[in-house]
């Protein structure tokens, strides 16, 4: 069904929560886990709404993982669409965003462990490239200060890309995904004093690996 | 502040959350009023400071836009899937473990099948029938010979002794 066409049925019609079951305290629960409830009643304009808030961010999380945009949407598809596929079983017992992530940790974890890495590699300078080029494009830097900018961006992709991956998927989750302590620790089926453990470690790695940025 | 947040095990994510602007208002003035008496602490704040712009460098890219037609389009196939393609899609927590069942599944078979009728019989070495006439007949033969003098071989005798 097209997105759009979706999109624009769920904002149209918002007594679609009356196929909601009426027990459940929608107005309690976050905008996340009522759209979630929407799909499991069978509303798929519901899941387009779902798409369009965490599309950026979950590709975001993975691309910083797996250091490549092709692999990253590839497996943002396929999180989005274990998300599709639970939606029958689904019960709002945690945040959506946590359950969102952790699937997408698992599939980035588990694309890392198997070393498919190592096949991007070679794609991964191109990719970088590219992914530069259109980052940069519309900043209007001078020639120099894109080079400047592209020194930079390398090493601290290199700088991440050392981390061992769980204290990656950490550091990504907490600096550009602000997620909680306890979100991480949830995403990562660890303790939050884990949590805190990895991050500390983590950061301590990246302060010694970029402190000639400074 | 009293005491030096590093020294007491809590500087760590003390320092993460003052540098990423998540320390309530109280605490971060308790803390900067601290780190104008303490080296370690405004170094550690400093270099923090500095991985955390360095990682602000690394912005998204932006999204492919066909990234959600591709997406409903694999939806779309998945609900014209058969009823057993979607049931090997599911996420089972089990299937790991099905080459493992498959593999037991195969010897328990095996095990079944095997009658034991067709296993070949354990190789019992044949016991040498010993008829008792031959026995008494030989005693007899050997105690006529010494009687007419005649030497018997010791093997001879060492068998009917056995015997």
């Amino acid at each position: 069904m097209d997105r759009k066409r979706m999109i624009a049925q769920a904002v149209a019609q918002p007594s679609m929560t009356t196929r909601v079951n009426n027990d459940v305290a929608a107005s309690s629960l976050e905008r996340d886990a009522e759209l979630m409830l929407r799909v499991r009643a069978g509303d798929q304009a519901s899941f387009g709404l779902l798409l369009e808030r965490h599309r950026g961010p979950v590709i975001h999380f993975l691309f910083r993982m797996v250091q490549n945009q092709a692999v990253a949407e590839e497996l943002a598809q396929e999180a989005f669409l274990r998300v599709y596929r639970s939606r029958a079983t689904y019960e709002p017992t945690a945040k959506f965003t946590t359950w969102l992530f952790r699937i997408a940790t698992h599939l980035a974890l588990n694309w890392i462990r198997d070393g498919r890495n190592e096949k991007s590699q070679q794609s991964l300078d191109q990719e970088s490239a590219d992914g530069a080029t259109r980052q940069v494009a519309d900043r209007g830097r001078t020639v120099e200060e894109e080079l400047v900018y592209q020194a930079r961006l390398n090493e601290v992709r290199q700088a991440i890309e050392l981390l061992p991956s769980k204290q990656r998927a950490a550091v990504m989750m907490h600096k550009y995904e602000e997620l909680e302590y306890s979100q991480i620790a949830n995403v990562l089926t660890c303790s939050e004093s884990a949590v805190k453990s990895l991050l500390f470690r983590a950061y301590e790695s990246l302060r010694s690996r970029l402190a000639h940025m400074a | 502040m009293r005491e030096c947040p590093i020294e007491d095990g809590s500087g760590a994510e003390l320092i993460l959350a003052y540098v990423a602007g998540t320390l309530d208002p109280e605490r971060e003035a308790a803390f900067e009023q601290h780190m104008r008496n303490c080296q370690n602490c405004r170094e550690l704040a400093a270099a923090q400071r500095d991985v955390w712009s360095a990682l602000d460098h690394w912005t998204p890219v932006p999204v492919s836009q066909d990234f959600d037609e591709k997406l409903f389009r694999r939806i779309a196939a998945e609900e014209r899937s058969t009823w057993w393609q979607r049931i090997w899609r599911a996420n089972w927590s089990w299937r790991p473990a099905l080459p493992v069942a498959a593999a037991c599944a195969v010897l328990a078979a095996f095990v079944l099948l095997k009658t034991p009728d067709s296993a070949p019989a354990a190789s019992v070495p044949a016991q040498p029938q010993v008829q008792i006439d031959q026995v008494e007949h030989a005693l007899d033969d050997i105690d006529m010979l010494k009687t007419l003098g005649v030497e018997v071989p010791a093997e001879q005798t060492k068998s009917t002794e056995r015997i």
